[in-house]
């Protein structure tokens, strides 16, 4: 896009952070009094609501459930306002069933299901992104990221036992240096983006997804960026939960 | 953001295990691996030791230690599964090391054998009634498991009355079976709730703390009116006054005590005294 330099010479992009810099992130628990779970984040200008549900029996048909494991089902929804055209259909397109099957790839990692054989979790999770301009929004990272640190909070707000939490964040690649946690301009710009879903105490990757092209030398240090990013996302993440605790518990009277 | 910086020493909680006692009552998160009494010597440099030198260093005391909701054990050491604040409670007789649990909040119910539990029934399939208790799947209740029943004498249960009953049978891999009798074949408080009254769902913590031998809400609360109380543990609760506004604002103020601070409640409670 010519005329927009997405990193200055003194290291700068666009919004003024630094190349391994998050945006500023803002979460809660426990938004929804009728849900299991619920949380609600906020990344930058990327909005992400998350509502679980479980676990419970088996909806619909029978036959799909598992004998040792719980179901995990996610779906994913965008708002008719949330993106710059308003959309007619928020479900059942095609984005959003690869973004239902990602998180529920995702999940199924990290939540325990074998301690809920035949039962059912449900994970709505619907972005609302604040419309900044009158660009056409591409698909992006930003909101994958954003619908998975809302989706493990509201997890975690439900009680289902988890064996880590999974933090995302997107990173990419821009003049030799990898930056994390892209925002919508940088997303649009066309360069490569990767989205990392991570379980930060052992260091394992649930989900690592890219569909543009990046030279193999420099995917390292992408890879290194979105892991660093996801780190931090959890030092936030982990201090919310904290507060959050602290306060459920205080009221109860402990 | 400046608080990488401020945050950096909270993300090492994650990075090392630490040793199960020092965290009691402290929140715990998912991730975080827990070392029981016994592996604490075993660590790295830097955790001091408090065991005395040991004369037959051959044979290691080992402690029996419990893990409760939240825990799981993943090799040698304790995984938290879910978030809350650790608990521990000393064992009766001592050559146990005790129950470790996390202390969490939560609104679903998961079956556990012995819990007393209010349940909806929902159908009736020959000798079984399915009773619908809040879990992933309806409990399964014998027309027999009531107190004087016999083939000849069914008791009188319809879709849709209420039952406080207890788990016999509760594990992940089976449905979920209850009775109204306890071993010794007594009702003991259990059955078929009567008419009138309201159930109304709360979260499984304040049933926990309701429940709790001094509690103080439920003394507030005799004193107000006279009143009957059952307490379900997957989160339910009914209650009868003599009129239904007086049901009503008993219900209000249990829903209610989970957001309100003490003060803040013994107010409510003067101001309804008083009126």
């Amino acid at each position: 896009m010519a005329g927009l330099e997405l990193l200055s010479d003194q290291g700068y992009r666009v919004d003024g952070r630094r190349a391994g810099e998050l945006r500023k992130i803002q979460a809660r628990m426990g938004v929804f009094a009728q849900a299991d779970g619920s949380a609600y984040i906020e990344q930058g200008n990327t909005k992400a609501l998350a509502v679980v549900y479980g676990p419970h029996e088996i909806r619909g048909s029978r036959s799909r459930a598992l004998p040792d494991r719980a179901l995990v089902n996610c779906q994913y929804s965008s708002a008719t306002f949330s993106t710059g055209e308003r959309k007619r259909r928020p479900h059942g397109d095609r984005k959003s069933c690869e973004m239902g099957l990602q998180l529920r790839q995702t999940f199924e990692a990290a939540i325990l299901t074998q301690l809920h054989p035949r039962s059912q979790i449900d994970i709505y999770v619907q972005p609302l992104r604040g419309v900044v301009s009158l660009q056409v929004l591409q698909a992006d990272g930003g909101t994958y990221a954003a619908c998975v640190n809302a989706a493990t909070l509201a997890v975690l707000d439900a009680g289902i036992p988890m064996r880590d939490f999974v933090c995302a964040c997107s990173a990419g690649f821009v003049d030799g240096t990898a930056l994390a946690d892209l925002s919508h301009v940088e997303e649009a710009a066309g360069g490569p983006q990767l989205a990392l879903a991570l379980l930060p105490a052992s260091g394992q990757i649930a989900l690592l997804e890219m569909d543009a092209r990046l030279h193999e030398d420099h995917l390292e240090w992408v890879l290194e960026a979105a892991a660093q990013a996801a780190r931090d996302v959890h030092t936030l993440l982990d201090r919310v939960v904290r507060q959050h605790v602290h306060e459920a518990s205080i009221l109860l009277g402990d | 953001m400046a608080e990488r910086g401020l945050v950096a020493s909270e993300s090492l909680a994650g990075c090392r295990p630490r040793a199960a006692r020092t965290v009691l009552g402290q929140v715990v998160l998912p991730g975080e691996e827990l070392l029981l009494p016994e592996q604490e010597e075993t660590d790295g440099p830097g955790v001091a030791g408090e065991r005395p030198l040991r004369l037959n260093a051959g044979v290691r005391s080992r402690l029996r230690v419990v893990c409760g909701p939240g825990l799981r054990r993943c090799g040698d050491r304790l995984l938290v599964t879910k978030c809350g604040r650790l608990r521990h409670k000393e064992p009766g007789c001592g050559s146990s090391g005790g129950i470790y649990w996390v202390d969490s909040q939560q609104k679903r119910y998961v079956p556990v054998k012995g819990d007393h539990v209010i349940g909806i029934v929902t159908a009736k399939s020959g000798d079984i009634f399915k009773v619908d208790v809040g879990g992933s799947e309806p409990a399964s209740l014998s027309y027999l498991a009531f107190e004087g029943a016999t083939k000849r004498n069914r008791p009188n249960v319809q879709v849709g009355d209420l039952i406080y009953g207890q788990f016999v049978v509760a594990n992940k891999d089976m449905e979920p079976e209850m009775v109204c009798i306890d071993s010794c074949g007594r009702a003991n408080g259990m059955g078929v709730i009567g008419q009138d009254g309201l159930l109304f769902k709360v979260t499984l913590g304040l049933i926990r703390k309701l429940l709790a031998p001094d509690c103080e809400i439920i003394q507030e609360v005799g004193k107000l009116y006279p009143l009957e109380i059952v307490f379900g543990m997957n989160g339910r609760i009914w209650v009868k006054a003599k009129t239904i506004q007086q049901t009503l604002i008993l219900a209000n103020i249990l829903e209610a005590c989970e957001h309100m601070t003490a003060d803040q409640r013994k107010q409510i409670f003067a101001r309804l005294a008083e009126s």
